[in-house]
């Protein structure tokens, strides 16, 4: 590749790439410069200062068509405009958050935490621009593995260390099944590019192994999985959501999720459409049932170990398993609402589990368990931080009136919209009637139990603001969703999703 | 003033804001704020009602959502039937907050209190005004969600929180009906707009099935609602909530909003006959069971609640034999004279301080405004003639014998006889006869809390008269102004009145033979009972054929039909959450820590289903 | 050279991917376990540059994206590994079996 080449493209695209790039070397440098006793807390304001600026760059690059660099291997369009402003938005109320919690001990692997925040928000970012497999596969990698280390930074602390270990473990196993998918789905077209293999999968020789092809989406499709923790690839989010600290849980829980249902979309979806099935129908139409069957399950056992759960922590990671449940609906059922139910679904579910493990990190860190039992009596305690939960918590349930119920209405229109899902939107429905029971669980606790410690619940300026940021869009989400969806439709021209660039 | 009628449901919704934000420094002052917030809309909604009659419908409203092609708009509109229903909850909200000032009076949560009666009566005053099904099931949800806070107020009684649970989750199976049927009509007719519905109905743009289907889901979340069997288990233990709460919400507002939704659909429930059938058989026989099941209770409230569960019954029945006006009528009548006794009945346990009826008696000469109140509320909804029930629930055994459905119309004259029956039956055990109870002195209410019964008395007396064949038909007049409402004649059949008047004076002199006359023969006997040869006691001889045949076959008979509640109905509900629950210790007992157990869930998941594949799609063959 | 078909070459990257999966999931050293996932990434290697020479549509990508595929399993080996440091301090074990304090 020649310099020129190299000088011709038009950098400035990558500007939130490259600022989240520069502030994670900064941090990294400061790190290791400062003194040993120096309190690495303040770290956390630059690194949300590089996201805050990184979400500038982002916006002013709104109106921007679809651009090509790097030999095509990054693609700006809208679609990747869309969710990494979730990837933003999510990492910076995570740093926020992270910023007040244990904020009386000393904890030298602070700075760490904050530079391998913004390297797991790069890799994110990365797949969400990516056109090729090969940076698909290194924006991934570097999302896991920093998240492994975030989850297990800890390291005196033995759950933090198990949770870790087990991720990487999984983490490893997934990885090894995506790429050996990968490889065959490479093997078949012989191209990296995933618009070069769409069109390669087009072509009618690609019948001679018309199987194999299948098997590569299905092997592709389960090792992904790991990343949003669906079934069969679920099992290890409750043991790691409860051993690693609460920001990361966050983490894991939103972006690093939200970050695998766009390699899902993108790199399944693109490469593809246009691919035959075994039968008379195309692949993915072919794959649907079992796409469908793989979210129906997530969606029942998510929701029904959850109500055994009596650890905070563990409950909300079944719950964020059947929540992804209910994100992968219009994704197996491929409707042409897929994409705004997914993207607004998603930005719902930042906010109310943010929310979530905001409240969880403020309640837990007085109380010092984690069990269901410290939210007993919380109303009388701090009625404010309890109204906050309830409001979260009958989000994701999908009260009306919250940003929960728009998202799941959305995905239910999108389950009927293409018929004969009449069965995927009926286990929906039941399934969110038994989460009720769990979720209100913890309501009952807040309102209908007394106290069984006094003290008032304090909220350090960090978690208010996150709080009060995801109480707000809830709620603007839920009773204005014209709002984001108006936004979503304006700037986001999704039909250039499936079309090379030129 | 229709371009103000959105300020209504506002009030209480500010109200809610307000105690919320300022109730700990209020404290008693808060009733003051609930019952101004309330005072407003109600003047606001009689402007609205008087308006509406000599005036057109009025809707206006404004974009909400987009999704895909479809636009979802957000707006209010008046018309016949709901503003109605304004006048209903916003007076009936009213006087409840004026009475609990009196009755929570001391309690150190009144704010909390009163904050949720203003949520709740937000919710539902939103709810009838919403011009669209998705706006519906959204005030919907949060009635439920109010009905569950005001239900569990007692939160330091295990059984108010038992209860709060049972009653939201209940209610939530029945949405789930509400919220299919919901999107499938979406789906259908491309919009949420009651006019868009009906129009498409009446072009036959859906097939006839689907009509069927769509209307029996949204019924399903109006059996939720409305404690229709077999989802009417929660209703009866809702009385664990403060007495006020009970007249709001389950009987005037909140478990009449199912009917309200039928009677709103009501165009695609009559395009569907079989829908009409299985709102009228359900209706019916839930009318029948729970009338069955309030003869045995010794619980007041549960009295009422099963009364209540009863009464909705017999709306059901009337909106499913095409009786629309009917059924709004017996809507009305019902708001006021079970308000009345819910209230009555709070007045009661307000001055003895338990809920037994075994331990009252002889009140009527302690509590000599109440009782009189209470007798009226009896008579009204045991259909005693010139009184508002006895109007309301003869048009509906008319619309019932006129639909030609005359083995449900035979189950409504029992069912008519066992309220009368129940009614007096405890009206006699409670003020009459001996005390029993504890309590060394007795008072009668305040006046806060009196006047709104007053006020409820003279409604339950009058109200029948809107809608009576020789009087003036007003309400069928009003309500069949709007074009949707279809119209049963009025030309009922004088015996049907003849009928159903004896019956309940039957009901109402068998609950004097054995509760006010009987209790002393009952007593007699127990210390006579070897020397019966006196003719002189024959008399009472017989009281005892009637105590032995007719009460121990409607004891018997009630008795089964409690144990079909317990055992079938509650034993279905406990097997499905048995069920749920098994599954999840299953499922729990897979994570077993081990992280190879994880990595090879995850295996097996992935070759079974690229074994599922290769078989299905034919590899091997 | 070339005599061998492409088939041998999967099949041969079947069965490492088959080994190496089965060590990570019975063996009990924790260590063993990590070598075994290495062993599934390099069956994936052997698939790419397989496919990359002798597949239907040749490329040279597939060598590039092995090349790729190698440094990250280097970085995944490295992380784990440090992981299992911080473990074997607190615990004294590498035992797989004994890490189950997170469960139900």
């Amino acid at each position: 590749m020649e310099l020129e080449t190299i000088r011709s493209y038009d950098w400035g695209i990558m500007a939130p790439e490259l600022i989240i790039l520069g502030a994670a070397t900064i941090l990294s440098l400061a790190d290791l410069l400062m003194p040993k006793k120096a309190s690495r807390r303040y770290l956390a304001i630059f690194a949300f200062l590089g996201v805050a600026c990184a979400l500038v760059a982002l916006f002013m690059q709104l109106d921007n068509g679809v651009i090509s660099i790097l030999a095509d291997t990054y693609r700006f369009d809208s679609f990747s405009k869309a969710f990494k402003l979730l990837f933003l938005i999510g990492t910076g109320l995570i740093l926020l958050l992270a910023f007040d919690d244990r904020k009386g001990e000393r904890d030298e692997y602070r700075g760490e935490f904050y530079y391998l925040l913004l390297t797991a928000l790069l890799g994110a970012m990365m797949m969400a621009s990516s056109a090729d497999m090969i940076t698909l596969f290194v924006g991934l990698e570097l999302l896991s593995l920093s998240s492994y280390i975030m989850a297990g930074l800890r390291k005196r602390d033995r759950q933090s260390n198990e949770a870790a270990f087990k991720y990487v473990v999984n983490g490893g196993i997934s990885t090894a099944i995506t790429l050996f998918g990968m490889s065959y789905i490479f093997g078949l077209t012989g191209e990296t590019n995933l618009y070069a293999i769409q069109n390669a999968l087009g072509d009618p020789t690609i019948l001679q192994n018309q199987f194999l092809l299948v098997f590569a989406f299905l092997i592709t499709f389960v090792g992904l999985s790991f990343k949003i923790a669906t079934v069969p690839f679920q099992m290890w989010a409750p043991d790691v959501y409860h051993g690693a600290p609460i920001p990361v849980t966050a983490f894991l829980s939103v972006v690093s999720k939200a970050a695998g249902f766009v390699i899902m979309i993108r790199f399944l979806l693109v490469t593809f459409i246009a691919a035959p099935g075994v039968a008379e129908k195309p692949l993915l139409q072919e794959v649907q049932p079992y796409l469908a069957i793989l979210a129906g399950a997530s969606m029942i056992i998510g929701n029904l170990i959850a109500l055994r759960q009596r650890n905070i922590k563990r409950m909300f990671a079944y719950s964020s398993i059947a929540q992804a449940g209910y994100i992968l609906v219009p994704f197996a059922v491929i409707s042409g609402l897929m994409f705004e139910a997914v993207w607004f679904y998603l930005l719902a579910y930042l906010f109310m589990n943010i929310g979530v493990f905001a409240i969880i990190q403020l309640v837990t860190a007085k109380s010092g368990s984690t069990d269901i039992s410290s939210f007993a009596g919380l109303y009388r305690r701090s009625p404010w931080i309890a109204v906050c939960m309830t409001i979260f918590v009958l989000s994701l349930a999908g009260f009306p009136a919250t940003a929960g119920f728009i998202g799941k209405f959305g995905i239910f229109m999108s389950a009927l919209s293409t018929g004969a899902h009449y069965w995927l939107a009926g286990i929906m429905i039941a399934t969110t009637v038994v989460s009720y029971f769990y979720y209100f669980n913890v309501i009952g606790q807040m309102f209908f139990r007394s106290e069984e410690e006094a003290g008032k619940v304090s909220i350090p300026g960090g978690v208010l603001t996150v709080t009060a940021v995801c109480v707000i869009s809830t709620l603007v989400l839920g009773i204005l969703p014209h709002t984001a969806l108006e936004f979503f439709y304006n700037q986001f021209d999704l039909s250039q999703f499936f079309t090379p660039t030129k | 003033m229709m371009q103000y009628a959105w300020l209504i449901p506002l009030m209480p919704l500010l109200s809610f804001i307000l105690l919320l934000l300022l109730g700990k420094k209020l404290k008693e002052a808060s009733a003051y704020v609930g019952i101004w917030l309330t005072a407003v809309p109600l003047v606001m909604s009689f402007i609205v009602f008087f308006g509406q009659w000599g005036g057109e419908s009025y809707k206006a409203e404004g974009t909400w959502l987009t999704i895909g092609h479809a636009v979802i708009t957000f707006g209010i509109e008046i018309n016949p039937l709901n503003s109605l229903m304004l006048v209903i909850v916003s007076l009936v909200s009213f006087l409840v907050h004026l009475y609990s000032k009196g009755y929570m009076n001391g309690d150190e949560r009144v704010p909390v209190f009163f904050a949720y009666l203003g949520l709740f009566t937000f919710a539902m005053l939103g709810l009838v005004m919403s011009p669209n099904l998705l706006q519906l099931y959204m005030f919907w949800e949060l009635v439920g969600l109010g009905s569950f806070l005001l239900i569990g107020y007692y939160y330091f009684k295990p059984e108010a929180r038992q209860a709060a649970k049972k009653a939201f989750i209940m209610t939530r199976i029945g949405d789930v009906g509400l919220f299919i049927g919901m999107i499938l009509l979406f789906w259908q007719v491309g919009s949420f707009e009651f006019d868009d519905i009906f129009k498409a109905v009446a072009s036959h743009e859906m097939t006839h099935a689907m009509i069927t289907l769509t209307a029996i889901l949204i019924f399903v979340g109006a059996i939720g609602k409305s404690g229709q069997l077999p989802l009417h288990t929660w209703l009866p233990d809702a009385m664990e909530g403060p007495t006020p709460v009970s007249a709001l919400i389950h009987a005037a507002t909140m478990v009449a909003a199912g009917v309200y939704l039928v009677a709103t659909m009501y165009p695609l429930f009559a395009a569907s006959t079989a829908a009409l059938t299985t709102v009228a058989v359900v209706g019916g026989v839930t009318a029948i069971f729970a009338a069955s099941i309030g003869l045995m209770q010794k619980d007041i409230k549960r009295v009422l609640a099963y009364s209540t569960v009863s009464q909705l019954g017999y709306m059901m029945l009337a909106l499913g034999s095409g009786g629309y006006v009917a059924g709004v009528f017996h809507l009305t009548t019902h708001a006021f004279f079970k308000a009345l006794l819910f209230l009555a009945a709070g007045s009661v346990i307000h001055a003895v301080h338990t809920q037994d009826i075994e331990k009252m008696g002889g009140l009527y000469r302690k509590l000599k405004r109440t009782g009189p109140l209470f007798l009226i509320g009896a008579l009204a909804i045991s259909g005693f003639p010139l009184l508002s029930g006895f109007f309301s629930k003869d048009q509906i055994l008319a619309a019932t014998y006129e639909d030609g459905r005359f083995g449900l119309f035979w189950l409504a004259i029992i069912a008519a006889f066992f309220t009368a029956f129940y009614m007096f039956r405890l009206f006699f055990m409670v003020f009459t006869g001996e005390f029993r109870g504890a309590a060394k002195e007795v008072h009668e209410s305040p006046g806060v809390m009196t006047f709104p019964m007053i006020v409820l008395g003279i409604l339950a007396v009058l109200a029948g008269y809107v809608n009576t064949s020789w009087f003036g038909t007003f309400l069928s007049d009003y309500l069949g102004k709007g074009e949707v409402a279809p119209l049963a004649s009025n030309h009922e059949p004088i015996w049907i009145s003849v009928v159903a008047t004896l019956v309940s004076l039957l009901g109402i002199f068998m609950a004097y033979l054995i509760y006010k006359k009987g209790s002393l023969s009952r007593d007699w006997l127990s210390r006579h009972l070897p020397s019966l040869s006196s003719v002189v006691y024959n008399k009472y001889y017989i009281d005892e054929v009637y105590h032995a045949v007719i009460v121990r076959g409607v004891r018997a008979f009630s008795y089964g039909w409690s144990l079909i509640d317990r055992y079938i109905v509650e034993g279905i509900v406990n097997g499905a959450v048995a069920l749920v629950h098994w599954l999840a210790k299953l499922g729990s007992k897979c994570q077993n820590g081990q992280v190879q157990t994880y990595g090879a869930v995850a295996f097996v998941g992935l070759v079974l289903l690229l074994l599922i594949f290769a078989v299905s799609g034919g590899y091997f063959s | 050279m070339s005599s061998l078909p492409l088939p041998v070459f999967l099949v041969l990257a079947l069965i490492l991917f088959c080994i190496g999966l089965f060590g990570a999931l019975t063996k009990r050293n924790a260590v063993i376990v990590l070598i075994s996932i290495e062993l599934m990434l390099n069956a994936v290697n052997i698939n790419l540059v397989a496919f990359s020479k002798y597949g239907p549509n040749p490329g040279i990508t597939g060598q590039i994206f092995s090349l790729f595929t190698i440094t990250v399993a280097a970085a995944e080996a490295a992380v784990g590994l440090a992981i299992l440091f911080a473990l074997y301090r607190n615990r004294r074990t590498v035992n797989v079996n004994e890490m189950d304090q997170l469960k139900r």
